[in-house]
């Protein structure tokens, strides 16, 4: 019996001198946990040590009770694996339904009928179950995207690694992706990274947040959001007061952070604030400015 | 909540099944290949067209299937083999390992072979073993001429595309490796047309994964050069088994590797002594007929 989990204990990676992840420990089990975190934070190496690509420099790696550092127990936990990475290229000639049935093939799939019945599955799910006969290079940026999500899908992993899977995707079949990973979550290992941090607060109940290498954040979503409330407020003009203000749709200015006035007008907090204020304020720890205008 | 599923005990290797039907899909990939179906047409042509040509020595026509289906196969397979690296990121994390993967593509080079078996069948049946043409080899030594010349090398290039593919990240490196063993071979038997008695030069000669083995005399027949046809067979077989094996190291772990190592350090050994023996058996000089 192989628990749907991953452990990571002290876990650092290197890239020659550049340190990638220094002393991560996490547990995660069966739900959807979000990766946030600047470029360049970490959130790909982490996503791809726990999908079996990359070895740690440091520390301990358990994916399913499998150590991914012994041959056979790697091929064990890559059975169970499902991994979407940031860039996925495809080969050319393929057709979306020939290169998600080639992947399956791989994964050990090799009865046709079974085999083709769930790569029609997968494209389905992914709202691609019309184009599959369509060439992947003919394809849109959203598309072939989905066509790399459809992969990953195959044979409901137990772990699901997504890294920025709705990049590109409208928001139709962003709604959909959320409801097919909220139900594969209730058995499996769900983590995804984006920069989308409104696909993190209506999917995932934990958040993970990295920077430089390190975890800032590691708890329940509500919970850091809950961090940032009270320090929302709009104004007609930036308040100097504020780590970060921009002018939004109405013509106001949303302020972040810092001391409100009395009388200011406070409003719900997002996940976006609250990850703004974790970051200090702005993307490069810069001090407060005006965002965009 | 922890969810728990079943598993069985951790396997290195795919199932026989996975792999037969990995090996079919490559192979399938590599029929329909553009450079290979254009081997396949124009070795079949050429074949064809020379029926009934009388020539003045084999070489003049039997190295053309060694071309199209030995470098161009060589070509199809890197190709082939090239064409999932961008997926690299996908593929790799999936249960079959890379030497898996490289060992069924290198169960494609099947394709090539057979085609090569048909095309020998081909070339006797319109050029008899009997004809002066061959030389003053025996019958079975004219046999294994044409073995060594047209059936090897459609086994090996496309092993050698492979072991290429898993290790060059130049795009026109199969290319450049063709027109290598093209401009070693005729330099090789520029040579040797020169200095049919010396015996470096007659290793030079069977240094390569195809050679000839007669020459027609401008005096007139045909000149017999040095060598054992049957251990430059030998040799050419060394060469494809390091070819696979050159493939099947990258990727390879633990004691897979190891053994992998082991195997390289025999099949280069034995290929040592094999192209030895070439070159020192068969005819000790040369002869025309």
């Amino acid at each position: 019996m192989v628990t749907a989990s991953i452990s990571l204990r002290g876990v650092g990676r290197t890239f020659g001198a550049t340190r990638a992840l220094a002393g991560v420990d996490l547990d995660l089990k069966p739900g959807v946990t979000g990766l946030l975190g600047p470029n360049g934070a970490g959130k790909t190496t982490l996503l791809r040590l726990l999908a079996t690509a990359l070895p740690p420099s440091q520390g301990q790696v358990s994916v399913l009770g499998l150590d991914p550092e012994v041959p056979a127990e790697r091929t064990g936990i890559r059975r169970h694996l499902g991994y979407q990475p940031q860039e996925t290229g495809f080969p050319r000639g393929f057709t979306a339904f020939a290169f998600v049935d080639y992947i399956a093939l791989l994964k050990e799939q090799s009865q046709p009928a079974a085999r083709h019945a769930e790569v029609r599955r997968v494209l389905d799910l992914v709202g691609l179950g019309g184009l599959g006969a369509k060439r992947i290079r003919a394809m849109s940026g959203g598309q072939r995207r989905r066509v790399s999500l459809a992969q990953a899908l195959l044979g409901s992993p137990a772990v699901l690694i997504l890294d920025e899977p709705t990049t590109g995707v409208d928001p139709e079949q962003r709604v959909v992706l959320r409801a097919v990973l909220a139900e594969l979550a209730r058995t499996s290992v769900v983590v995804l990274s984006t920069h989308q941090t409104e696909d993190v607060a209506a999917l995932c109940e934990r958040v993970i947040v990295l920077d430089r290498g390190r975890v800032r954040y590691d708890g329940p979503v509500t919970e850091l959001t809950g961090q940032a409330a009270g320090r929302v407020w709009l104004a007609d003009e930036p308040d100097p007061a504020a780590s970060i203000s921009w002018r939004t749709g109405t013509g106001r200015y949303r302020n972040v952070g810092g001391r409100a006035r009395d009388g200011v007008e406070h409003v719900e907090p997002s996940l976006e604030d609250a990850y703004l204020l974790l970051r200090g304020g702005s993307p490069e720890h810069e001090p407060a400015q005006e965002a965009a205008s | 909540m922890t969810a728990t599923l079943t598993s069985g005990p951790p396997a290195t290797s795919p199932g026989r099944a996975t792999f037969t039907a990995l090996a079919i899909r490559e192979t399938r990939r590599l029929v329909l290949n553009p450079v290979f179906l254009f081997a396949v047409v124009i070795t079949a042509w050429w074949t064809w067209a020379g029926r009934g040509t009388a020539v003045a020595d084999i070489g003049l026509v039997n190295a053309f299937t060694a071309i199209f289906l030995g470098g161009f196969g060589m070509m199809a397979t890197y190709w082939l083999t090239r064409s999932m690296r961008a997926s690299e990121p996908v593929v790799g994390v999936t249960p079959i390992t890379l030497p898996a993967r490289t060992a069924a593509l290198c169960a494609v080079a099947i394709v090539p072979f057979g085609y090569g078996c048909l095309a020998l069948i081909a070339f006797l049946h319109f050029h008899s073993a009997s004809d002066p043409a061959y030389g003053a080899f025996s019958p079975s030594a004219r046999i294994a001429v044409v073995v060594g010349q047209i059936v090897i090398p459609a086994l090996g290039g496309p092993l050698l595309g492979v072991a290429l593919g898993r290790w060059v990240r130049f795009p026109g490196a199969a290319l450049v490796l063709f027109l290598v063993f093209w401009s070693w071979v005729s330099l090789v038997t520029v040579v040797s047309g020169s200095h049919p008695d010396s015996v470096p030069v007659a290793v030079l000669r069977l240094f390569a994964g195809f050679t000839f083995f007669a020459l027609h005399s401008d005096a007139g027949g045909v000149t017999a050069w040095r060598g054992s046809p049957w251990f430059f067979i030998g040799w050419q077989l060394a060469l494809c088994a390091i070819a696979v094996l050159v493939a099947l190291l990258r990727g390879a772990e633990g004691r897979v590797r190891t053994r992998i190592i082991r195997a390289l350090g025999i099949a280069g050994v034995a290929a040592l002594i094999l192209l030895v023996l070439a070159a020192l058996g068969g005819f000790t000089y040369p002869l025309t007929a």
